[in-house]
């Protein structure tokens, strides 16, 4: 069994991601990723940022 | 633990028993109509009127797929009962003769009338060089 | 012995000081095994032998929908262990939960409309599966606005753990959904009693990115906890010592 392989040759064939029956699903797993990503840095951001404001209050 | 907390736990306890009956009753009374859609079987089983809108699942069956421009027919089964589907419009990429398939649309003389047909996957995830089979 | 250590980490001063030691271990060892398992999964396994690529995004979607369910079951526990021992921390942490889990079942039910697209050929239906897991978003949003709508934090604390307590019967119909009743998606590909479904191969990716993610939602909750209690205590003075 091989663990490790990578299934794309190329730059330009991993963000198509052509499958078998000729179509390109890049556009869909690329989507989700950024959407992932945006979340969950954006929830980082908001939170690192209202314990911020309302630590200042404190001082 | 102290009696009031025991008091509590039985409250709490209470609160979810309710809350689980009331959904259960919910659910038993809703029944059959939480199913996304029939099996072939259980069309011959019941009657379904005409011009009804309906959604029908199961299995495409292997040699039953003619296709004519756009138009393609094809056989629903569950390997108990079949129906007879005619559709007017584009598949998804994931139908084949022997997946699965959910169809929507009208019954009229034992036939379905579909309006949109929906590829159905099932739960196992496998490279392409390794047989189905297993 | 154990009583008295329940109730040390109970205060939320330790609890505090305890999670801002553990963070940065905990955010880095997430963030990394997240990564290296996202990738591991979107470059480096094969295609599937139906889905062609587009299963790939089986490593964003089944961690999200995962913990969204359990952010569910830990806020139920935790709203338990408030209404029967008055453990206050507990009760933040139910709050704090709310916002995390509504963002992690939001990112699953988006990342399921768009691999719905390509692989059923629509972005969404009404099916028992997805509808559940819809309600399970609503009931998020809803427990939160609940909570910020009273102006008296101690009712507020209990009608919110009682609530979250009647809405935990979804979790299992959340689950069963797709074997109890016809549904368009798919069953479970791993579950307890039987050999997965998924190929290997695909297999440990997959369990890394669960657990990478798991890591990673527990820093948000971290992060929202501590906003809670800054909120909840800011007039505690070992809160101004502490700042």
């Amino acid at each position: 069994m091989i663990m490790f392989n990578f299934a794309f040759n190329s730059f330009s064939e991993a963000i198509l991601m052509e499958s078998q029956n000729g179509q390109s699903h890049g556009i869909y797993v690329w989507s989700v990723l950024l959407i992932v990503f945006l979340c969950i840095f954006m929830t980082f951001f908001f939170y690192k940022n209202k314990i911020k404001k309302i630590t200042k209050k404190f001082k | 633990m102290k009696p009031i907390r025991k008091k509590r736990l039985m409250s709490v306890l209470l609160i979810l028993i309710t809350s689980a009956l009331g959904s259960y009753l919910i659910i038993k009374a809703l029944d059959s109509n939480l199913d996304f859609f029939y099996t072939p079987s259980e069309l011959t089983d019941q009657e379904i009127p005409n011009n009804k809108r309906i959604k029908v699942g199961g299995m495409v069956l292997e040699g039953s797929v003619l296709r004519e421009k756009t138009k393609i027919e094809f056989v629903i089964t569950d390997y108990k009962g079949s129906i007879e589907v005619v559709f007017d419009g584009v598949v998804p990429d994931l139908f084949k003769e022997g997946s699965g398939v959910v169809v929507l649309g009208y019954l009229n003389e034992k036939t379905l009338y579909a309006e949109e047909v929906l590829a159905k996957h099932d739960e196992n995830y496998m490279p392409p060089s390794i047989d189905i089979g297993n | 012995m154990i009583k008295k250590f329940i109730h040390q980490f109970a205060s939320p001063k330790t609890y505090m000081f305890q999670v801002n030691r553990a963070y940065p271990y905990i955010f880095y060892f997430s963030v990394i095994i997240y990564s290296l398992s996202v990738f591991w999964g979107l470059f480096l396994t094969p295609e599937d032998f139906v889905q062609g690529n587009s299963y790939r995004i089986i490593y964003l979607h089944v961690p999200a929908s995962f913990i969204s369910q359990s952010l569910y079951l830990a806020m139920a526990i935790a709203s338990a262990v408030y209404l029967i021992w008055k453990v206050k921390l507990s009760v933040y942490l139910v709050r704090s939960i709310a916002p995390i889990g509504a963002i992690t079942t939001f990112i699953a039910l988006i990342s399921g409309s768009i691999w719905g697209i390509p692989t059923w050929g629509t972005w969404w239906v009404w099916d028992a599966r997805i509808v559940s897991t819809l309600i399970l978003f609503i009931m998020y949003l809803g427990l939160i606005s609940l909570h910020d709508s009273f102006n008296n934090f101690e009712k507020a604390d209990k009608f919110l753990s009682i609530l979250v307590i009647v809405g935990s019967v979804n979790i299992p119909i959340i689950k069963m959904s797709v074997e109890w009743w016809s549904t368009l998606h798919q069953p479970a590909s791993i579950t307890l009693s039987e050999k997965p479904a998924i190929d290997l191969v695909m297999l440990y990716p997959l369990f890394g990115s669960i657990i990478g993610f798991a890591g990673i939602v527990t820093c948000l909750v971290i992060l929202s906890s501590k906003f809670q209690i800054f909120r909840r205590e800011k007039n505690k003075s070992w809160v101004n010592d502490y700042v």
